[in-house]
């Protein structure tokens, strides 16, 4: 039973909130799609029947389908299988109007970047025939940016000034600032105004809108037809879906309480898509002609990070304060080794915060390539010196320190065991100390009280990441827990966000990349790779598949996938 | 005979009452609250405190704890906190899905265990001993998880004899037939895990009684074997069985965690150790609540089943020490 699973909780509400805390990097995003090792990819030149059903097997239960309170994987992947999104994602993570969206082209930003107009198609209908318009869109902007509404993602939407409905399909918005990332926020699903404008604000949350499947109103290619609790959920196709309608008839969306059981209901049949299978069991599920399996890099990558903070150090000396001696830590760990030996090649090296083949990466982070002898001039050049016990001594100070992690996590647990060793052979002491997930993130992450962790980031589509890197997001307003302070990088992060030119942010991005990966807040370790299974009576064409470096990449036009035998 | 079930009613009372108060305490003491995972990146702290304000997180624990306890005197168990999903929905068919896996193979279990346990009393260490011997070890031994892998790989996947796991195929829901057949496994796994005590339990039992002098007594009037063990013996030897039954007998409605898991079976188990993640307080009372009531009424239910089977035990009679 792997009960992390349930923590590697992704992004809220919209695409484009951009970073979650991932206890075990399981999940889906950005940009470009790296090339899959060991892909094999079902693509089928048959044509496409209608008819049959698909059983996805899940961890978890969701906990609500109304969209301004997902905050979950499970209930996100549903969302996205009833809503149609305001506007979609293609493979390379741009924004598009395709004919699944509900606006009927990408909206247009004055020059400014102040003002979005959004122009809808006419044709959207919710499942009980009232038709989408603009009513919808301005109720959800403005009901998404209500602090009384108290969605998770506010911080998505709180930058919108005003929402104003120009006609029964247009709707202009007006920012406070210009926030290139709202762009993704628009990705959104759009609320049912004539079920919802008559709750008040603060009873959102606890309105049965999202937990009913009877009374439960939604605008995509499937509707939600029955829910037995812990069980299963099954979506059917809408046969008065406005848009071009879904192949497949029925999904089933059923949950496993263990990976195990999932994994062998994969293999006899009973399940046709499992979502991430461990790199432990994928023996299990390789070599079958009946299963197909997609790999993918995937949109998450985990980290070393070090604490800044004086206040979590003994005589307050923090050892990680000198650029050269965090540099020397970087040379000193063998990330490629990880790579190669924990993740068994099921994942890729990552240098800097952004993802490698992502719009944002330019190239420029530094690659710390494994080298002890570096690392051991640098350290010496920092002022450390060996002492009598062989550990590095500096102003009267051992080189000596905790690492934490979230303890289950057989990834980390190992990762942890190789920078101890490591950092031994060059003379610093490590202590690791395993976890809990949810206390050790109440007590020592969020509000930055520890000296080192192993922790990892499940991203968005934007590669915006102020909230975890600048110095306006100290705790307890934000994810720098490290305390990590730097006024180049500070002024980027900004700076690529008051652009909405996507080719000048890249050049930001690229600048900021450089400086932050020689001035490493953290040591940057790797991508891990998301392992589907899919049984081959499930077929697609190619450009359908799968998009597992986007978030919830599973969904990305399953209503295109049909199956063959009609079961 | 009243005046005792009023007493022990009111003790009932009272031991929920404690038990209510101390849990709801610890469950507000651990660390996280309910929409601990809730918190999206860049939500705000103001953001944060008003959405724990309005699902009635921010009120003192007491007050939550007296509202609780006024729904509860109105037989509603509330709603979870993250959605108002009625705790009633997801307790009641867990409750009962347990129940029929759990009862069913409790049943199986003692209605093999005593007789066998009888029997070896009376041949110790013959062939069937020594095989109720390997399957205590064996049973003590497996983990029930392991032992599950093990029957779902040999008898499902190999043999594509049984279902894999789930209370039933798809299409088929509320089908018996398929329903005996997916509890096959699980019922399996249960029983052998049960076995391996209620064997040695009635086995010890009945020889203890065997070696008291009125069986001695009994033989040496010269009344047949028989009658010396199922009129003599037996009911003596069921008293400690009894106790061990009315201790279990919460484990029937508190479910299999372990067994449920890898069988996919959707009950109590399973939901307990989910509302814990997922800190649903409202659910984890219930459940506790419900749990605290069985344990009382396993233990009142003894008392009774001593009376039946030792005529000796008055029930409610005053200085008796049962």
């Amino acid at each position: 039973m792997n009960l992390t699973r349930k923590w590697s909780i992704v992004t809220a509400g919209a695409l484009a909130l951009s970073l979650v805390l991932s206890a075990c990097g399981k999940s889906t995003t950005t940009p470009t799609p790296t090339p899959a090792p060991g892909t094999v990819a079902p693509a089928d030149t048959g044509k496409p029947v209608d008819g049959g059903s698909l059983t996805w097997a899940t961890a978890s239960d969701i906990v609500t389908l109304n969209p301004l309170f997902i905050d979950d994987t499970t209930s996100q992947n549903l969302a996205n299988i009833l809503f149609a999104g305001l506007l979609n994602l293609d493979t390379k993570g741009n924004v598009v109007a395709d004919e699944g969206a509900l606006a009927a082209e990408v909206p247009t930003i004055s020059a400014d970047g102040l003002t979005y107009t959004i122009k809808l198609k006419t044709t959207p209908k919710w499942s009980d025939g009232q038709p989408v318009n603009a009513d919808d869109l301005v109720f959800t902007l403005n009901t998404w940016k209500n602090p009384d509404v108290a969605a998770p993602s506010i911080s998505s939407y709180d930058k919108v000034d005003t929402v104003k409905k120009i006609n029964d399909t247009t709707v202009e918005v007006k920012m406070k600032e210009v926030y290139a990332p709202f762009i993704y926020t628009l990705t959104t699903a759009v609320l049912p105004a004539h079920i919802l404008k008559d709750v008040p604000p603060k009873d959102l949350q606890k309105y049965k809108y999202g937990t009913d499947p009877a009374t439960f109103v939604s605008n995509g290619p499937y509707k939600w037809a029955s829910w037995t609790q812990k069980q299963q959920h099954t979506l059917e196709a809408d046969p008065n879906y406005w848009g071009p309608k879904a192949h497949i008839k029925t999904i089933v969306y059923k949950m496993y309480a263990d990976q195990n059981t999932e994994l062998q209901a994969l293999v006899k049949g009973e399940v046709d898509l499992v979502e991430a299978i461990p790199i432990a069991s994928l023996d299990a599920a390789t070599g079958k002609p009946d299963i197909n399996l997609i790999e993918s890099a995937g949109p998450s990558y985990d980290y070393f990070g070090f604490n800044l903070n004086a206040d979590n150090w003994p005589g307050g000396f923090v050892p990680f304060a000198g650029k050269k001696t965090r540099q020397a830590l970087a040379y000193a760990i063998n990330r490629q080794g990880m790579v190669d030996s924990v993740l068994k090649k099921h994942g890729t090296l990552l240098n800097g915060p952004f993802l490698p083949g992502s719009w944002a990466d330019a190239g420029t982070a530094k690659n710390y390539e494994f080298s002890v002898d570096k690392a051991k001039a640098l350290l010496a050049e920092d002022g450390w010196k060996a002492g009598a016990d062989g550990i590095l001594v500096k102003d009267g100070h051992k080189f000596e320190f905790k690492l934490q992690f979230n303890t289950g996590n057989k990834t980390r647990e190992s990762v942890g065991a190789v920078i101890q060793q490591n950092l031994k052979d060059i003379g610093i002491n490590v202590i690791l100390e395993p976890l809990d997930f949810a206390a050790w993130i109440k007590n020592n992450v969020t509000p930055g009280k520890y000296q080192s962790v192993l922790l990892g980031w499940a991203l968005g589509v934007d590669p915006d990441a102020e909230s975890i890197f600048s110095s306006k997001y100290f705790p307890p307003s934000g994810q720098n827990s490290g305390w990590y302070k730097n006024d180049k990088t500070d002024q980027f992060w900004v700076d690529g966000y008051r652009v909405t030119d996507p080719a000048k942010r890249k050049a930001v991005y690229g600048q900021l990349a450089t400086e932050i990966t020689d001035d490493l807040p953290y040591v940057f370790l790797y991508q891990k790779n998301i392992i589907e299974g899919i049984r081959s009576r499930v077929k697609f064409a190619e450009g359908d598949k799968p998009q597992l470096t986007l978030p919830y990449g599973t969904t990305y036009h399953i209503d295109h996938w049909w199956v063959t035998d009609g079961k | 005979m009243a005046e005792f079930l009023i007493r022990r009613v009111l003790q009932a009372v009272l031991v929920l009452f404690l038990v209510s108060i101390v849990t709801f305490g610890l469950m507000h003491l651990a660390p996280g609250g309910p929409i601990q995972m809730n918190i999206a990146p860049g939500q705000s702290p103001a953001a944060i405190q008003q959405q724990i304000h309005n699902l009635g997180l921010d009120k003192p624990v007491p007050v939550q704890y007296y509202e609780w306890l006024g729904r509860l005197a109105h037989g509603d168990f509330g709603t979870t906190f993250k959605a108002p999903i009625p705790v009633s929905a997801l307790l009641w068919p867990a409750l009962k899905n347990t129940l029929i896996l759990m009862t069913t193979s409790w049943l199986i279990t003692l209605a093999i265990a005593i007789p066998w346990g009888i029997y070896n009393s009376t041949r110790q260490y013959g062939l069937s001993d020594n095989t109720a011997a390997l399957i205590g070890y064996a049973g003590f031994a497996m983990p029930a998880f392991w032992f599950g892998i093990i029957m779902q790989v040999t008898f499902s996947l190999k043999l594509d004899l049984l279902p894999l796991s789930d209370m039933y195929s798809r299409g088929q829901e509320g089908n018996i037939i398929s329903l005996i057949q997916h509890m096959i496994l699980p019922v399996t796994v249960l029983v052998v895990i049960g076995l391996a005590g209620y064997l040695r339990y009635a086995r010890a039992s009945m020889l203890d009684v065997l070696g008291q002098d009125y069986v001695r007594t009994a033989r040496a009037k010269g009344v047949s074997e028989r009658k010396v063990l199922f009129k003599h013996a037996l009911r003596n030897a069921l008293i400690p069985i009894i106790t061990i039954l009315g201790l279990d007998l919460p484990g029937i409605v508190a479910g299999a965690t372990l067994t449920e898991t890898v069988f996919n079976w959707p009950g109590m188990g399973r939901l307990f150790v989910d509302m814990a993640f997922a800190r649903e307080y409202s659910v984890l009372m219930a459940i506790t609540i419900m749990i605290t009531v069985v344990v009382i009424a396993g233990n009142l239910l003894a008392d009774f089943l001593y009376a039946l089977v030792d005529p000796r035990v008055q029930v409610g009679a005053r200085g008796g020490d049962v």
